[in-house]
């Protein structure tokens, strides 16, 4: 898995790719925290490279959407693969998320 | 402070050292024992259990220097000794090293030479030591991981359970790190049985304290007879309360009111069970409940109830089945998990959740088991 971040007008992109399971995990989460603790607001995560999610590449969303959510931001996610929407879906967490097809599309919102 | 043991029948070595060490004698960082020969230096070691190192003539009255190497292994295992041998002396030195030496030093004692060997043995020595208590620690902690793996193993119902109008039973196959699946099945009066599966988020003590928490509200709240809605929406928000860390449980919820077939139920963010009616048509149960447990504190959750008829099955699985990857990374799948049920038609519930396991760890090989495998089998009996 690797991890870029890119800032947009109003949001941090992060961009993974790979796979988001028990060893990936930590990693991912730490560059969110990172970022929150950086002060971003708003987290746009672009998973068009992500193949895989597991439970624990989906806490480390939830710890980084509950952070953000407690500061008054949000954590919008696009480009899931069907695997990656069939995870949201079945868990139920997709409420804790703002869904996006496209990352345009998450970042036009205000 | 490192004690080095000099074994030499000429005294001069003894002042010589003394002379050459004065420094780091005198700044406490060396201190130098000194004998005679091979027996004496054993007799020694007998009262010096701290001493690290020794450093050894091999022409000796008494007792010379290889035999007392070769006595050290069994005296005192960790003390590295290193030899005084005449240039040249390849055979001795080889007898030495042979005999479990660590170096040599050759006469006549080049002492810039001889401190270098003593600071590097003394640091091999200190590595060696800290590996030693970095892998008891290892192993102390490997002790508690598997007490807690079987600790959880044993919280879990051991026997299947049948009553007028049905039957359970279950298996559980551990993946080698203490996780999170578990399962539960109680009576909560004469006509009703309550039925869980789930699995916790994550790996190790975390995931293993997390799974005793929700292990034991959800037995309790199971036998309070609440709803299977109401009584999920309760487990959530305790298991909300300080949770930072985000972990989460997904968990499905059955009662079954055994006189008539009606199966209440709902699914926290689990895997839906697979129905199988007695005339072998096999689909998944309508998803209706509500998300994974411990994260949402306000979640709210529906539930609903299906005509469990004599000769009907339903399978209640954990990820860890239809996500066992084989060699080449290829899953086992939902599909194949159906077809084998639809095929073991209405066996005993026990035997089918058995050969499952069997099934999807034929399918792993000689992949490693990343998640623990579970299964839950209910049965409503023809008569």
């Amino acid at each position: 898995m690797d991890i870029t971040i890119e800032a947009a007008a109003g949001a941090e992109i992060v961009a993974v790719r790979g796979s988001l399971d028990t060893n990936t995990a930590p990693e991912a989460g730490e560059a969110l925290i990172g970022l929150i603790n950086g002060g971003a607001k708003r987290i746009v995560a672009d998973f068009e490279h992500v193949d895989y999610i597991s439970s624990a590449g989906l806490r480390v969303l939830l710890v980084a959407a509950k952070r953000l959510r407690a500061g008054g931001g949000d954590m919008r996610l696009c480009n899931l693969n069907p695997f990656v929407q069939e995870v949201f879906d079945i868990s139920g967490f997709g409420v804790m998320f703002s869904v996006f097809d496209t990352r345009d599309a998450a970042l036009a919102q205000s | 402070m490192p004690s080095i043991l000099v074994v030499d029948d000429e005294p001069d070595l003894e002042i010589l050292v003394r002379q050459k060490f004065r420094r780091r004698i005198r700044a406490g960082e060396l201190e130098f024992l000194f004998a005679q020969n091979g027996a004496e230096a054993l007799e020694q070691l007998q009262t010096r259990r701290d001493v690290d190192m020794v450093l050894s003539d091999i022409n000796m009255p008494v007792m010379d220097g290889l035999t007392l190497i070769g006595q050290l292994r069994d005296v005192a295992p960790m003390i590295k000794a290193v030899v005084v041998s005449a240039y040249g002396d390849m055979e001795n030195i080889r007898t030495a090293m042979n005999r479990g030496a660590f170096d040599f030093v050759t006469k006549p004692i080049d002492f810039d030479d001889l401190e270098l060997t003593v600071t590097r043995t003394l640091a091999h020595l200190e590595m060696l030591r800290e590996a030693v208590t970095s892998r008891e620690q290892l192993v102390a902690l490997r002790r508690e991981l598997d007490v807690a793996a079987r600790m959880q193993a044993q919280i879990l119902p051991g026997k299947p359970l049948a009553g007028p109008g049905f039957q359970i039973g279950a298996q559980m196959t551990p993946a080698k790190e203490v996780g999170g699946d578990f399962y539960d099945y109680f009576q909560i009066d004469e006509n009703r049985v309550g039925f869980v599966i789930a699995d916790v988020s994550g790996k190790g003590v975390p995931a293993a304290i997390f799974m005793a928490v929700s292990y034991t509200l959800m037995r309790a709240r199971g036998m309070d007879g609440l709803a299977p809605a109401k009584c999920l929406e309760l487990v959530n928000a305790a298991l909300c309360r300080d949770n930072d860390e985000a972990m989460f449980v997904s968990v499905f919820y059955g009662v079954l009111e055994t006189s008539t077939g009606k199966l209440a139920y709902c699914n926290a963010g689990h895997n839906p069970p697979i129905l199988r009616r007695a005339n072998g048509d096999v689909s998944p149960l309508e998803d209706k409940g509500g998300p994974a447990l411990g994260v949402i504190d306000d979640a709210t959750f529906d539930q609903a109830t299906v005509d469990f008829q004599p000769g009907d099955t339903l399978l209640l699985y954990t990820d860890g089945v239809t996500e066992a990857f084989d060699e080449t990374g290829e899953p086992y799948g939902e599909s194949a998990l159906m077809d084998v049920f639809k095929r073991l038609g209405s066996a005993d519930p026990l035997a089918v959740a058995e050969t499952i396991e069997t099934v999807v760890i034929d399918h792993t090989g000689d992949a490693e088991q990343h998640d623990d495998i579970t299964t839950l089998v209910l049965r409503r009996p023809l008569d």
